[in-house]
């Protein structure tokens, strides 16, 4: 009986109504919830709205839960074992039930995220959101740095994960990553060393590779998205929120029944009678359970609906397994580091008896250069407050024009990268055809 | 709460509620599609198929043993699983012999050395045993480099024979046997690569000369390996071997190696046999006769240790024999490629307008590129050569009088 009881109690933590009858019902299934308690009562529309956040972030975050789930299904079915990694990974394609869809999805996935975790950091610039806006105690640009380094824990997942087949299109993608890497003065090539496990793209490369990303980077990003989450209720909601008060006149608020916390226990009584912003609170916002929770539970719906259909569209490839006497011409780097790869090329110049290391500017100096700038910008952004939470605000016009400008540049780059590279890396229009390869038959 | 409000507020939820039932229909319909393919597999037609030509050859209580699924060949010996059964029912059943793939069976007496359980099918015929899709499992797929070596195959390659390319495979365990019962294609290159002496200039099979590159594990290459440049049309290894036996200067031009002049269905069963050369990891039970070696029959071995310790010994040890027969010292050219050095000493002369001693001494065209680079001879060793060029020559006159007199 007690056990019946307690089960109940807990289905009741798990569970929520889904049409409060009232406030306060509403506000019961947030506070007694514990998947929900994270989430404020009420939500301001602004920030509900589409057209502020585009729900970039959600999205961010069912890709990382579609690719976890598919992720620990192909766990049971993958090895990482140089000889056995292929061959399961044509298992997975031909006879695991639905397995070719699994791979497919996680692939689909993971390309997703890295795009969709990029548009989410455009979104954050270019309202200006990673500014503090008028609540007390937040501490937005923080959130802005932990966003960097989810980044590039996306940038890492993804990059671990793209060896794992073992064909071609793996083996020579790290091969090329770890080169750029191997450039760096002194210490490239320990740092390649310790990324391969060895001098070679061999087993200890692949475990390293495995474990990072079924482990290390998936539980890094986890934590990272919470405390992300955190920062968020910390920081007084989306930063849209705080502009939308600064539009509302302050008013005398009525007095508000209220019990306070002493020492003694709880008193009722009145609050202290103060100004208020909160006057429009009826009008600008809405109760989380449901209209957020539908909200988000239909973004879940159509990222999940969209990558299930892409992936039946653009099946994942698979290419001959992984042979390192034959180089596929061109090699190239996954396409988040063609932009990179690109201008790796581009600057190797020779001046006189100087080379200038492509791989060495391109490779180090720009994504240090450009995360540095990243981590700094918000702290150096003069504008006011009032340009926090707002699309293209003027104050910070010349900041968004830099900002558009670096991306716009990365975008064009990487377009040539995977599109327009051929053979030997020269330079192919869309309409000319590459010269065929050669088989053996 | 104002009126307004409230109706500004049921519009969002009316417009979201309509979304939430549009992706969740098309999420129904992707659903639906995903399990109606899981559920026809192209397979399981063909195993339906399977089952209603056995009722009708074999009938009923025959067609009801035959089973169902996905079927596979695991070879452990040699990391093989082979999927092909799985449409190719018939393979070991009798009374399949007359009906058409996939369902006939296999021919019997070939089985009787290479059972399915120990061969599998595609160390034999080729294609991707993963694959349960025909267009892959026949190996014609992207990034597959295996295609089923078969009829389509020999016929897009115009090779006549449709069952020799198949024979490149039987290679793999049969390569050191000098003959092997039904592979003619095969045998033939091997015979040619014994007639026209391949191993003067290069390794096969451990043995033979290091003017061209080690041919023993040529099979090993890859395609990229290869300049397709030359080659008209369709960019292939397979191409490309045809190509290069028939003329090789046609692909390199500045190749030492003759053209033979070899038939186009000659230079086919050369590129076959040389692309059969891999270094295949066999377990010692599937090599024939266990043996691991090409060992040369008798008659190879006496015609080497005649040239190697007659008369003529000296040009075979320096190479010279790889191009040029010394025909009255017993040398025989490995490809005729320079002229019988019997005669060089009038040769050389009515060639070059200088003695032959000069010549050797300091050599133009040709033979200064290779005595400088392939056959570096010393002094001394230029006046040996001299010495018994000379020698050869006298022979040489002896013959040809005693031939005159005969007459
Ligand atoms: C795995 C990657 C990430 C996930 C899952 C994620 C998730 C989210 C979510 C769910 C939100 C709520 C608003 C929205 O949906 O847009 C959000 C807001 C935010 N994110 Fe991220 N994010 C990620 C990466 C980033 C990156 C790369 C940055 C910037 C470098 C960033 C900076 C921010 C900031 C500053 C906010 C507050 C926005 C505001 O106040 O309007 N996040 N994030």
């Amino acid at each position: 009986m007690q056990f019946a009881e307690q089960a109940k109690k807990i289905y009741n933590k798990l569970v929520w109504t889904w049409n409060p009858g009232s406030e306060k019902e509403s506000g019961d299934a947030i506070v007694k919830n514990i998947l929900l308690h994270w989430f404020p009562n009420k939500i301001s529309k602004g920030s509900l709205s589409w057209n502020y956040s585009f729900y970039l972030g959600t999205v961010s975050f069912v890709l990382f839960s579609i690719l976890t789930v598919t992720g620990m299904i192909l766990m049971f079915l993958y090895v990482p074992s140089v000889e056995r990694a292929y061959s399961s990974v044509k298992d997975i394609e031909f006879v695991v039930a639905f397995g070719w869809l699994l791979r497919s999805v996680h692939r689909i996935s993971a390309h997703l995220m890295v795009a969709v975790v990029f548009l989410h950091m455009v979104r954050v610039f270019l309202t200006g959101a990673y500014k503090n806006g008028t609540s007390v105690g937040s501490n937005r640009p923080v959130n802005w740095i932990v966003g960097i380094v989810l980044l590039l824990s996306t940038l890492l997942l993804s990059f671990t994960g793209y060896l794992l087949p073992w064909d071609q299109l793996a083996y020579w993608a790290i091969t090329v990553g770890t080169n750029i890497a191997s450039s760096a003065p002194v210490v490239g090539e320990k740092i390649r060393f310790f990324l391969l496990g060895g001098n070679t793209i061999n087993q200890n490369a692949l475990i390293r590779f495995y474990v990072l990303h079924v482990f290390f980077l998936p539980v890094l990003v986890l934590f990272l998205f919470l405390y992300h989450m955190w920062r968020i209720r910390k920081d007084g909601g989306l930063a849209i929120a705080d502009h939308e008060s600064l539009n509302q006149k302050p008013e005398k608020a009525l007095p508000v029944k209220s019990k306070t916390y002493s020492l003694l226990g709880i008193t009722n009584g009145t609050s202290v009678h103060v100004q208020t912003t909160m006057v429009n609170e009826e009008e600008n916002t809405v109760s989380s359970v449901p209209h957020l929770i539908r909200r988000l539970w239909l973004v879940t719906l159509a990222t999940t609906a969209a990558t299930i259909l892409l992936a039946i569209l653009f099946t994942a490839p698979l290419e001959e397994a992984a042979n390192p006497s034959v180089t596929p011409n061109p090699a190239k780097a996954p396409w988040y580091f063609l932009w990179l790869q690109e201008i790796v090329t581009d600057t190797t110049l020779k001046l006189g008896f100087i080379t200038i290391n492509g791989a060495f500017i391109g490779g180090i100096v720009l994504p240090t250069l450009l995360i540095a700038l990243a981590v700094w910008w918000p702290y150096r952004d003069p504008s006011g407050t009032g340009s926090a939470g707002v699309w293209f605000s003027s104050e910070r016009k010349k900041q968004n024009y830099a900002f558009i400008g670096i991306c716009v540049v990365i975008i064009i780059f990487t377009v040539i990268g995977t599109f327009l590279r051929g053979p030997y890396w020269n330079f192919y229009w869309p309409w000319e055809s590459w010269p065929t390869m050669p088989v053996k038959f | 709460m104002n009126h307004k409000n409230m109706k500004q507020k049921l519009e969002f939820v009316i417009k979201d509620k309509t979304i939430v039932s549009i992706v969740s229909i098309i999420f129904f319909i992707v659903t639906g599609y995903i399990v109606f393919n899981y559920m026809t597999p192209e397979w399981k037609m063909y195993q339906n198929e399977f089952q209603s030509v056995v009722e009708e050859k074999l009938g009923v209580d025959r067609a009801a043993t035959v089973r169902g699924g996905l079927q596979q060949v695991y070879v452990k010996d040699l990391g093989v699983t082979d999927r092909c059964i799985t449409c190719h029912m018939g393979m070991e059943w009798k009374g399949m012999e007359n009906t058409e793939n996939p369902y006939r069976s296999h021919p019997k007496e070939i089985l009787v050395k290479h059972p399915i359980s120990k061969f599998g099918c595609t160390p034999c015929h080729g294609g991707q045993g993963y694959a349960t899709e025909m267009q892959s499992a026949h190996g014609f797929a992207p990034f597959w480099e295996e295609p089923l070596l078969g009829k389509e195959l020999a016929e897009f390659y115009v090779v006549s024979n449709k069952k020799a390319m198949m024979q490149m495979n039987c290679n793999t365990c049969h390569r050191y046997q000098k003959e092997t019962n039904g592979m003619d294609v095969i045998n033939n290159a091997k015979q040619i690569i014994n007639n026209k002496g391949c191993r003067a200039c290069h390794i096969v099979n451990g043995r033979g000369g290091t003017v061209g590159p080690d041919l023993t594990y040529e099979g090993e290459k890859s395609a990229e390996q290869f300049n397709y440049e030359r080659i008209k049309g369709f960019a292939s290894m397979f191409t490309w071997h045809v190509t290069h036996f028939k003329n090789p200067k046609e692909l390199v031009p500045e190749t030492v190696m003759p053209s033979f002049g070899f038939s186009s269905s000659d230079a086919q069963s050369l590129a076959l046999l040389v692309m059969s050369w891999k270094k295949a990891k066999l377990p010692i039970e599937y090599i024939p006769g266990n043996n691991f070696r090409d060992i040369p029959s008798s008659e190879e071995s006496e015609k080497e240790e005649r040239m190697k310790n007659g008369p003529g010994a000296f040009f075979v040890q320096r190479r010279c024999f790889v191009c040029h027969s010394v025909s009255s010292l017993g040398v025989e050219a490995a490809a005729q490629i320079g002229p019988d050095l019997a005669l060089a000493v009038e040769d050389v002369q009515s060639r070059f307008g200088r003695t032959l001693d000069d010549f050797l001494m300091k050599p133009t065209g040709t033979m200064d590129v290779v005595l400088s680079t392939m056959i570096p001879l010393t002094k001394e060793e230029r006046l040996e050569a001299i010495g018994k060029l000379r020698q050869a020559y006298e022979l040489k006159k002896k013959e040809r009088q005693s031939v005159v007199k005969n007459k």
